[in-house]
């Protein structure tokens, strides 16, 4: 009973009291009771496969969005878990469960790998050698078929769980939980130090940060939680192939995060809960059908240009108002901050703007 | 008063009976491009075939056929096309599946409408590895069926078997014993087994092969490629070309008056528009092909030319849909039921006459090839036109022509 009470009194303290959180939870909730309500087999797929795009653009973001490392390659990732799950389960007949925490262990290595070669490079240099990656990877594929499965890649995967509504569990609770220690991750001192070394990375090696270490940290986190949502995907789908490492699928995830919003862990979730499913849905009429990437296009150009900074944080400052005297912020209803008590003017309220204002 | 008002309540009530219900297929492919769009010419021919004679006839009564279209996105996301499968069952409930295109999408397919039970004619996709899978787990994937092409092995079959009458031609006429052969392939996976298949048999089948080049798919200039073929002295240039390339490779021929003749894959040339993409200078090219107005079966002739009527092209192999209706047709007659369970024993042992082959399936549920199967066509173009020249048993075939020399 007193641990009830004291999780509603959080609850209604540190969620509900702020609009974003009070969507967040929502949606969380939604997406747990939907099930219940409703089992149409397509949009139980729709929102699994959604689930798991959703991990894999909160990885990207962390890596990007926090601490700068802008990979165009982040498919390599993905398609290494799926990849080394696929591999293990069907070549050693390992059981699924644990062939894909193996694969996101491998997806972590390459992770290390690729951050470590990758430390002297900033900016476009760093952001085009790791978009050679993931085709040095199909490259290789390619060269060993016999052990890859060449362009075919591996088919006839077992499922790790059968029947729609547990595989939709499976990929719900693992992206919200995913998601959720990534935004904790994010709103920690290790993210703190992301948005020192993303800022100015000289500044933060002067601070005494070992900004070498927290690079490569970042990087197999994000190739982790990468390679996890491949495995899933793979086991998913029954089959993985190249497809989980082309270029397409790396340059996906950039406009994911920067549709939904930077360095915010939450901003490419929302792209992908809004994205996916309207592509989907205009591949469902004839019409639209075939100009279904034109029109998805056109939304992405629209949003980046009316909201430079993402849809989240559009979103966000529209309802939310930051304190100027303790940074925190508030409803947009709110006459007064919710921490300091300070008065938050209605005509001269600062926006709650910048990365990382989780 | 009451007996004629119950006759005539009777005569109204007897269409209805005899024309109720209907069956939805869904046609898959990738639309934007050519080959989905014929897929769904294909259909569409069928559909309205169909419905113009009453339907399909299930036990006593008709029903009449609807499509439903669904664009797979295949060629960019796999995840996109499975997607689309559970889409067309679960919420258009179509009763069965004819399409796909590119086998790493397909396999996926595949998955989809197995879990649901669904037949699943294939029209598009050529590895084998599609129909091993019913080889190995018959139970589970018993619903898969291609109708079209034959399976990658085969094809293989197929282009050694024109090769070896090209081969004949140049024998003949030139009095070379052991033609020459440049093999020119395009940078890409696909052709890399059937490059390693040609460099083995070639010598077998008593060709010297004398060298390998490797252009670009959408390169727009082979000069360097064919002036080496020529300093080679090579009879035949041997193409697996998918891309632009082809139509560079035929127009360049034309304008070095080449003495060797081009045959293999050229996707291109299998189009109607390569004559005039080639500045008409792509002569003697020569392709595999599927369709031509010859009579590969009694149906052939009448298809393609009622097919260029009404779309104005002639029909890619995935026209096929065309076929994959027609055997679902017949096996629903057949079985007199709708349910895909039913039909797969019907379809195990059906011959059907289709348009571009004569249809049995194996055991891995793929058409068995073989002379008056299926096996494909060779064409040329020979001034401007695309003629068959094989099988030459074939009613309606031309002879292949070499350049002059």
């Amino acid at each position: 009973m007193y641990r009830l009470r004291r999780l509603w009194v959080q609850l209604r303290t540190e969620v509900l009291v702020l609009p974003s959180r009070a969507l967040v939870l929502a949606w969380a909730l939604v997406l747990l009771a939907l099930p219940l309500a409703y089992t149409d087999a397509y949009v139980l797929r729709i929102l699994t496969l959604m689930c798991l795009f959703a991990i894999f653009a909160a990885s990207w973001d962390l890596l990007a969005g926090y601490s700068g490392q802008v990979n165009f390659g982040h498919a390599l990732f993905f398609g290494a878990g799926a990849y080394a799950s696929a591999l293990l389960t069907l070549k050693l007949g390992m059981p699924p469960w644990l062939t894909v925490f193996a694969g996101t262990a491998v997806a972590a290595l390459l992770g290390v790998a690729v951050g470590a070669l990758c430390l002297r490079l900033r900016g476009s240099y760093l952001s085009l050698a790791t978009l050679a990656f993931p085709l040095i990877a199909i490259g290789l594929l390619f060269a060993f078929p016999d052990f890859s499965g060449g362009e075919l890649g591996f088919s006839g995967l077992p499922r790790l769980i059968n029947g729609v509504v547990p595989n939709y569990y499976l990929a719900v609770v693992t992206m919200l939980v995913l998601v959720f220690s990534l935004w904790l991750l994010a709103d920690s001192k290790f993210g703190l130090v992301l948005h020192a070394i993303r800022d100015d990375e000289v500044a933060a090696r002067a601070s005494g940060i070992n900004t070498p270490r927290y690079k490569v940290m970042v990087f197999a986190i994000a190739a982790a939680c990468a390679g996890l949502a491949g495995g899933l995907l793979a086991h998913y789908m029954r089959v993985t192939g190249p497809f989980t490492l082309e270029t397409a699928l790396s340059f996906q995830v950039v406009i994911w995060g920067i549709f939904g919003g930077v360095a915010t862990i939450y901003g490419p979730v929302v792209a992908v809960f809004i994205l996916y499913p309207v592509t989907e849905w205009f591949g469902g009429f004839q019409a639209f059908g075939e100009r279904r990437l034109l029109l998805f296009g056109v939304i992405v150009l629209l949003v980046l240009l009316y909201m430079p900074r993402g849809l989240a944080p559009w979103v966000r400052d529209r309802i939310e108002t930051l304190c100027p005297r303790c940074k925190q912020r508030s409803a947009a209803w709110k006459s007064h901050c919710r921490h300091c008590s300070a008065a938050l003017a209605p005509t001269d309220r600062p926006r709650a703007s910048g990365p990382g204002q989780a | 008063m009451l007996r004629a008002l119950l006759l005539i309540a009777a005569l109204a009530a007897a269409p209805v009976v005899h024309a109720q219900g209907t069956i939805k297929i869904a046609v898959l492919g990738p639309m934007a491009f050519v080959q989905g769009q014929h897929h769904w010419m294909g259909a569409e021919m069928a559909r309205d075939e169909i419905n113009k004679a009453g339907g399909i006839a299930v036990g006593g009564r008709k029903m009449m056929l609807e499509l439903v279209r669904a664009d797979t996105n295949e060629i960019l996301s796999v995840p996109d096309a499975s997607s689309a499968v559970e889409r067309v069952i679960t919420r258009d409930k179509v009763d069965y599946i004819v399409g796909g295109f590119r086998t790493e999408a397909v396999l996926a397919m595949q998955e989809v409408a197995m879990d649901h039970k669904k037949l699943f004619l294939g029209v598009g996709a050529a590895h084998d590895e599609l129909g091993m899978r019913v080889e190995r787990d018959h139970n589970r994937y018993k619903y898969w069926f291609r109708v079209s092409p034959t399976k990658a092995t085969d094809l293989g079959r197929t282009i050694f078997g024109v090769l070896g009458a090209v081969a004949g031609s140049i024998r003949t006429e030139l009095k070379a014993e052991t033609p020459k052969v440049a093999i020119v392939a395009e940078k890409a996976v696909w052709t890399e087994g059937l490059v390693k298949a040609a460099q083995a048999n070639l010598p077998k089948m008593k060709m010297e092969v004398v060298g390998l080049w490797q252009p670009s798919a959408v390169a727009t200039d082979v000069t360097a490629e064919l002036s080496a073929i020529e300093r080679a002295g090579a009879d035949i240039v041997f193409t697996f070309v998918s891309g632009p390339v082809g139509i560079a490779l035929g127009r360049q021929m034309g304008e070095r008056n080449m003495k060797a003749v081009a045959f293999g894959i050229n996707v291109e040339a299998q189009k109607d528009e390569f004559w005039g993409a080639a500045a008409g200078k792509a002569n003697f090219v020569s392709t595999l092909d599927t369709y031509s107005e010859i009579e590969i079966t009694p149906k052939t002739i009448a298809w393609v030319r009622a097919f260029r009527d009404r779309f104005k092209v002639s029909p890619a192999y995935t026209a096929a849909t065309y076929d994959a209706i027609m055997l679902i047709r017949t096996a629903i007659e057949q079985a007199k039921s709708t349910k895909s369970d039913d039909l797969v024993p019907v379809l195990e042992k059906i011959s059907y006459v289709g348009n571009g082959a004569v249809i049995e399936f194996d055991k891995r549920h793929d058409p068995i090839w073989g002379p008056g199967k299926a096996m494909g066509i060779g064409v040329q173009w020979q001034d401007g036109k695309k003629v068959a020249f094989w099988p030459p048993q074939v009613k309606g075939v031309q002879p292949f022509r070499l350049p002059s020399r």
